[in-house]
């Protein structure tokens, strides 16, 4: 139970503070509570966590994918182009996924086989995969996207209950499944921590940063398909910026931007937060200005706790031990 | 001589460990007083609380018979006690001057940096301290030797009192720690008092007044060098007798009939060129050379962790992919890096995922890895390597140098691999984990394996191996057997004092 604390104390105090946040904007504001509020946090988490599930994968690596706002542009109006000329939605989506992974396979190629800074890299190729859509779709939206591609993607099955969160849930745990259970999850974290060593272990470490870049994209192909299922529309400017978006998420959850440390269901938390915010300072009637202050401010606020956090974990161990009177242990540093 | 530092009942707990216990003794004005003791003995962590670093759990530090509290280095220092680091921070693209004034930089005009002033004060320094580089060279471009000099300097111009020096000789050439040992002496003159950590006997035969010996966070004695033997020393650190230390214990089991490896005209963009040679089975062979002899490069080369220029490799007859590290562990090389923090184990991982990170696909159960299997793996093998603690969930960044390096040498048990190339596998380890290692390498004999050793200590290399092969400035220049080992010959071959030899 205590090793459970001690393991998940990023993922509890996320909990602790959303739980928070949802009295507090209850109590000054009940309708943030009604269920068609709940219903529009979780849509809007469900975008930001599929992007951000994805990144995390990659920025436990070392790296970072700033294209994930391009690609859901992308995939979106490429998708809502096959749907809008007759592609069964079943094949579209599997075409959708599929290019989305290789846009970030083609991150991935830019990165390990010709050696650029992922920063670099993905600022890149955010300028082109934004030009593609742009392209595709000669600048103007992709209209209508036909009901049967939206009650696929997006249909409610129970009431409140619609199919982009399980989507969203399915991915989660794909990606929970990938980082924990699985060599290329192992192989990530190694990465992250010490590159150079897992390569001198015998590790292809090009292949799995490579393949992790196109899983990670898979995310944002679902976050893409799912949002012209709600919109009805493939907007080929839309998603700018959302990768700031699933960074916080990330960050908020725990993930280190130095890589090697992050988890799904911190990013999955992180997600709700940052959309539950922003949904309650709209509620609140707060000015879009101060919307911008007020989250950025969380996205700060949140990455100081975790360096308290580690402050106090590294103190309180301390205390434990005395009090326990236990110092069996002598090796370690010395 | 008065008590100048005095260590009072000094206590200090982290989680999970109590790194000092009691530990009591006192520093002289102006000797050199050495800190030995086995890793994991509390050498750093005393070295710590004396700089601020942390802060002691019990007990006081005295300087002057007053006492002393730093909250941070910073404060130390402003007292005149500097740390010179093991790891060298220094910022490579700043020039030496710049470094040196870090933080005390000379301003004109209120905001203007004084470079002209810069260089020519720390230039006098230097000049002072013997060094023949120049202040107006970028720090990158110096050896880590020089570096050091640099943080010397630094630490006389802001008029250190107390010196202390963590494994100052690690990454130094012979040259060199003639030369830092110069420096020592002439602070040493000046009235500094120095504290010197290494785990090298003879350089503190050599240099110190006093050695105080910790062993596991205990205080064990203050030894004056003068009146004690090397033998004395190593009993009170390891707590028995290792007088069969760096030998080989068990039978020879080369067989000269059967080569492993074979090299042929190997050369590499490092600058090394004409490499021959070959490994037989159940063979250590070592490579003997002084620092940029490039042993180590030669090593990545046939470990395809950097590429080739030219030449042949066969394993066991056939030629080798040594492509990439991947392709080599797969034919069964496997090397072990002498940069451990850097290239040896992953900072983030427990000890049964660093163990498992070369064999991974042995524990897997279809897609998944297994879990049980996995930490099963690591707990039978880090028995085997006498892995303290041997728990699979412990962080490896963590664990002292020498048990790090056993759980390298644990991943590397985990693979099959017949050729297992160890470059420099004992630097930075103390004596105890030393035997241990030396006695699984001749385990590893034992089980069909061969052995290439990079090593730098001539007592290592002479102690440990069938065969000794010297490199020079990126060639090899001379071939040893082992009834041919001659001390002064092999460094004589490895300085440049003979012409080379035709060796094949």
């Amino acid at each position: 139970m205590k090793k459970f604390f001690k393991d998940n104390s990023r993922e509890l105090s996320v909990v602790v503070a959303i739980v928070i946040m949802f009295v507090a904007f209850g109590i000054i504001q009940p309708i943030y509570l009604s269920a068609n509020n709940i219903r529009d946090i979780i849509e809007q988490a469900t975008i930001y966590g599929l992007m951000g599930i994805g990144i995390t994968g990659v920025i436990i690596t070392g790296g970072i994918d700033l294209s994930v706002g391009s690609v859901l542009a992308l995939v979106g109006a490429v998708v809502a182009q096959m749907t809008v000329a007759g592609v069964p939605p079943v094949i579209s989506i599997i075409i959708g996924l599929a290019f989305g992974f290789t846009l970030g396979i083609f991150n991935g190629i830019l990165i390990t086989k010709f050696g650029l800074q992922p920063f670099i890299a993905t600022m890149g190729t955010m300028a082109i995969y934004r030009g593609l859509a742009y392209v595709v779709t000669k600048g103007y939206p992709v209209l209508g996207v036909p009901d049967t591609y939206r009650k696929l993607v997006d249909g409610e099955i129970l009431p409140y209950l619609r199919v982009s969160v399980i989507l969203f849930f399915l991915f989660a745990v794909l990606m929970y499944i990938i980082l924990k259970k699985t060599k290329l999850g192992t192989y990530v974290h190694a990465i992250g921590g010490n590159e150079e060593a897992t390569r001198l272990s015998g590790v292809k470490v090009n292949k799995y940063k490579t393949l992790i870049y196109g899983i990670a994209m898979l995310g944002t192909a679902l976050a893409a398909m799912i949002q012209i299922g709600k919109l009805g529309t493939g907007d080929p400017t839309t998603g700018q910026g959302y990768e700031l978006n699933a960074i916080a998420a990330a960050a908020i959850g725990g993930t280190s931007m130095a890589g090697g440390r992050g988890t799904v269901l911190g990013t999955v938390l992180g997600a709700i937060l940052f959309a539950g915010l922003k949904v309650g300072l709209i509620v609140m009637g707060v000015d879009t200005f101060y919307q911008y202050i007020a989250t950025g401010l969380v996205i700060v606020i949140a990455s100081y706790i975790e360096v308290v956090q580690t402050q106090i974990s590294n103190k309180t161990g301390l205390l434990m031990k005395i009090f326990s009177g236990k110092s069996s242990n002598k090796s370690g540093n010395a | 001589m008065e008590d100048y530092i005095k260590f009072q009942n000094i206590t200090k707990i982290f989680p999970g460990q109590r790194a000092l216990n009691d530990v009591s003794f006192h520093i002289c004005k102006g000797e050199i007083h050495a800190l030995i003791g086995e890793n994991g003995a509390g050498k750093s962590t005393l070295l710590n609380i004396l700089h601020g670093m942390f802060s002691a759990t019990k007990g006081k530090v005295f300087i002057n018979s007053e006492e002393v509290k730093f909250t941070s280095a910073f404060e130390a220092i402003q007292k005149g006690i500097v740390k010179v680091h093991q790891e060298i921070n220094a910022i490579p693209e700043l020039t030496v001057a710049e470094n040196l004034m870090l933080g005390n930089e000379i301003i004109k005009c209120g905001f203007i940096l004084n470079k002209d002033q810069m260089i020519k004060e720390t230039q006098e320094l230097l000049d002072k301290l013997g060094c023949n580089f120049s202040a107006k060279e970028k720090m990158k471009n110096l050896s880590t030797g020089k570096k050091q000099m640099v943080q010397i300097a630094k630490a006389l111009y802001i008029n250190a009192k107390i010196i202390s020096l963590d494994e100052p000789t690690a990454s130094l050439s012979d040259g060199e720690v003639r030369i830092l040992f110069k420096i020592i002496n002439e602070l040493k003159a000046n009235g500094i008092t120095i504290l010197y950590i290494s785990h090298k006997l003879d350089e503190i035969f050599e240099l110190c007044d006093r050695a105080t010996v910790l062993r596991d966070g205990e205080y064990i004695a203050t030894l004056n060098i003068k009146q004690t033997t090397e033998d004395e020393l190593i009993r009170s650190m390891v707590g028995r007798d290792v007088s069969m230390f760096g030998q080989r214990i068990k039978p020879f089991r080369v067989e000269k009939d059967k080569t492993v490896l074979k090299i042929e005209s190997l050369s590499g963009t490092a600058g090394f060129k004409n490499i021959n040679f070959e490994l037989k089975k159940g063979e250590i062979l070592c490579f003997f050379g002084l620092v940029g002899a490039m042993r180590t490069e030669v090593m990545r080369a046939i470990f395809g962790a950097d590429h080739a220029t030219g030449g042949m490799i066969y394993l066991n007859g056939n030629t080798l992919d040594n492509s990439s590290p991947s392709a080599c562990v797969k034919e069964g090389i496997g090397l072990i890096s002498e940069n451990r923090k850097e290239e040896g184990f992953v900072k983030n991982l427990t000890n049964s995922d660093n163990i498992a990170l070369a064999s991974i696909q042995n524990y897997m159960n279809g897609f998944f890895v297994n879990r049980r299997l996995k930490e099963k793996n690591a707990v039978r093998v880090g028995e085997k390597v006498k892995l303290n603690p041997n728990n699979p969930d412990f962080m490896t960044s963590n664990l002292s140098g020498g048990n790090a390096q056993k759980v390298i040498l644990a991943k590397w048990l985990s693979t099959n691999v017949d050729v297992l190339i160890m470059d420099e596998p004992t630097k930075g380890i103390d004596i105890g984990a030393k035997a241990e290692i030396y006695k699984l390498m001749e385990d590893l004999l034992e089980e069909g394996k061969s052995i290439i050793m990079v090593s730098s200590e001539l007592t290592e290399a002479m102690g440990m191996s069938d065969r000794i092969i010297v490199m020079r400035e990126g060639v090899i220049v001379a071939e040893f057997n082992r009834d041919e080992f001659a001390e002064e010959r092999i460094i004589t071959y490895a300085v440049g004092g003979m012409k080379n030899e035709e060796v094949f």
